[in-house]
């Protein structure tokens, strides 16, 4: 019964994977056949400046995004938490930006900070700081927007998962705190954080393998994003394969390939841990 | 089947976490939550402010749509739906869309649901790999698969058809929707299977009949994720469609850069195509969050 799915996979991602992974040792473009070329793809994007500034930025942001985005979403989590039947209404409209296509959401999100579009914020911002931010031109106000654009669109994910994780927290264990005489913080320090570490981790990875991939939310958000410096190791395979007149299909398999390379190093230990559990159980 | 029913048993167990104040019950606790409930009135107000804010630009008049710093006092105007409708080929683009996503609903559901199953009533070796390959499958890069599909759609002049769009998202989907699916099949106990096939059904037509109206939950949830995913993925349609198939999203992506008319068609199509989103969203919210937790909490 499962082998219907089973060839889908092998033919519709087990091949163009096969295929991206063979046109990442080779020179070649659309239409052509190939000629081998060793690791020469893997060097040129190892050593082009725009690659490595992209890898970096995408990397670095990775980071800086899902640490932001756990904090936010377990503040909102907890928030929620304590609500009680207005839960799901806040639910509904907190989901928005996440079900909502990437790309239209940012372009909205970018819209408020746009002078060129009469963005509100924008003027607010200017008013508060007295200082006038180029959100789209300057590195890091365009980095400040990226993050905050992100983080929008992704809480929903998070919060969902951390809200759900934190209604089976035990209600025995912090009653017995209470009555210890435990207050609000050490409570959530030694019971309810610790309880919560393997979602965590999880919408850690999730955040992060997202993060790697991005492309979607720079396009409205960072329209001159390699001029800038905040462009993506999927923005640059996107350029080189089929921007910029190069048609470099060796070049943004090679990066296709790296990227992967990264999400594994990522996920290996989660699957080994998760592949251990099952054992055990 | 603990995903779905989490959101309602969870609302007495919630009380777990309502930790603050311990003294001064009644009154204070009443404070704590009406204090909750101000600051996310406030987050839920800016998260949804985008969309406002396009919705505002897209009934200003056209003169002052963008105008900046933005004009407060207008005369509202729905004019540039109309235009968006007439001049350019949107209802077009949106009926793609949504024709390649029913399609993908279709095939992606055909495809996982017995694969969801079978996975679900064995354990083993072959199970774990499976599993552990599609896991694996849904961190791919959307590029390490669009394009080879772009370069084999050219070769075989198929390029920019509906077809080959939706098999792209067939394929994107397959992973995601095994996983999701094998969760709710095992919830519904065995006991069930070993009965059916006790009076004589065969295992297709216990699946058929017995297993399919019971997983209506679960297979809501997937068709849910795969209709929205055919209009959330900007990069594939990208790169596999031009004129032909072009999706709304990818429409309105490229109006972002014009000009004063055409930009503010496109402020008008991002309400269009959002309100229905959020809709569907609202209605079968205890879907999706059944669909997003299930990933997590089990698995």
């Amino acid at each position: 019964m499962a082998a219907p799915s089973l060839l889908t996979m092998a033919l519709l991602l087990g091949v163009p994977l096969a295929w991206t992974l063979v046109w990442s040792f080779q020179h070649v473009t659309y239409g052509g056949s190939g000629t081998w070329a060793g690791v020469g793809n893997y060097a040129d994007a190892l050593g082009d400046p725009v690659f490595r500034s992209a890898a970096t930025f995408t990397v670095l942001f990775s980071v800086v995004k899902t640490a932001s985005l756990i904090l936010v979403a377990f503040s909102l989590a907890l928030l929620l938490n304590r609500v009680g039947r207005l839960r799901a209404w806040f639910l509904g409209f907190l989901m928005i930006p996440y079900v909502t296509p990437a790309v239209i959401a940012a372009t909205a999100f970018a819209w408020l900070f746009d002078s060129n579009f009469g963005g509100v914020l924008n003027h607010v911002i200017e008013a508060v700081t007295g200082h006038e931010f180029l959100w789209f031109a300057q590195a890091w106000p365009n980095r400040v927007l990226l993050l905050l654009g992100v983080v929008w669109q992704e809480m929903p994910f998070a919060l969902l998962i951390l809200l759900a994780a934190l209604q089976g927290v035990d209600e025995s264990t912090l009653e017995a705190a209470r009555v210890d005489g435990a207050g609000w913080w050490s409570q959530l320090r030694y019971i309810v954080i610790p309880w919560l570490a393997p979602m965590f981790r999880f919408v850690a990875l999730i955040s992060l393998m997202d993060g790697l991939r991005m492309f979607d939310m720079l396009v409205p958000l960072s329209p001159s994003s390699v001029t800038v410096g905040n462009s993506s190791m999927m923005q640059y395979v996107f350029n080189v394969s089929l921007r910029d007149g190069s048609h470099n299909l060796g070049l943004g398999s090679a990066v296709n390939i790296l990227t992967m390379v990264l999400i594994a190093v990522l996920l290996v230990p989660m699957l080994w841990g998760q592949f251990k559990e099952r054992k055990s159980a | 089947m603990s995903t779905i029913e989490a959101s309602r048993p969870a609302a007495r167990r919630s009380r777990a976490v309502r930790t603050a104040t311990t003294s001064a019950r009644g009154a204070g606790k009443r404070r704590t939550t009406a204090l909750c409930a101000l600051v996310l009135s406030a987050v839920t107000l800016a998260t949804v402010s985008p969309f406002l804010w396009a919705a505002l630009s897209a009934t200003k008049p056209t003169s002052v749509a963008f105008a900046d710093p933005p004009r407060w006092h207008y005369s509202a105007t729905l004019d540039v739906f109309t235009r968006l409708w007439k001049e350019t080929d949107f209802a077009f683009y949106v009926l793609n869309t949504v024709s390649v996503a029913l399609m993908s609903v279709v095939a992606t559901l055909a495809i996982a649901a017995p694969a969801a199953y079978a996975l679900s009533r064995r354990s083993g070796r072959f199970t774990t790999s499976v599993l552990a390959a599609a896991m694996v499958l849904r961190a791919v890069p959307v590029f390490a698969i669009a394009l080879p599909f772009y370069e084999t759609a050219n070769r075989l002049g198929v390029y920019d058809t509906k077809l080959v769009l939706t098999l792209a998202f067939v394929g994107l989907d397959q992973p995601f929707t095994v996983w999701l699916l094998r969760n709710f099949f095992t919830a519904i106990p065995r006991e069930i299977d070993e009965a059916a096939m006790m009076d004589g059904c065969s295992r297709w037509g216990m699946f058929l009949r017995i297993m399919l109206p019971l997983m209506r939950p679960g297979l809501t949830t997937a068709g849910i994720f795969t209709f929205l995913l055919a209009f959330q993925v900007y990069a594939i349609p990208l790169v596999l469609t031009d004129v032909n198939t072009k999706t709304a999203p990818v429409f309105l992506a490229s109006q972002i850069g014009q000009t004063l008319p055409l930009l503010q068609q496109a402020a008008a199509g991002i309400v269009l195509l959002s309100v229905p989103i959020m809709l569907i969203a609202l209605v079968t919210q205890r879907f999706l969050v059944a669909g997003m937790t299930s990933g997590a909490l089990k698995g």
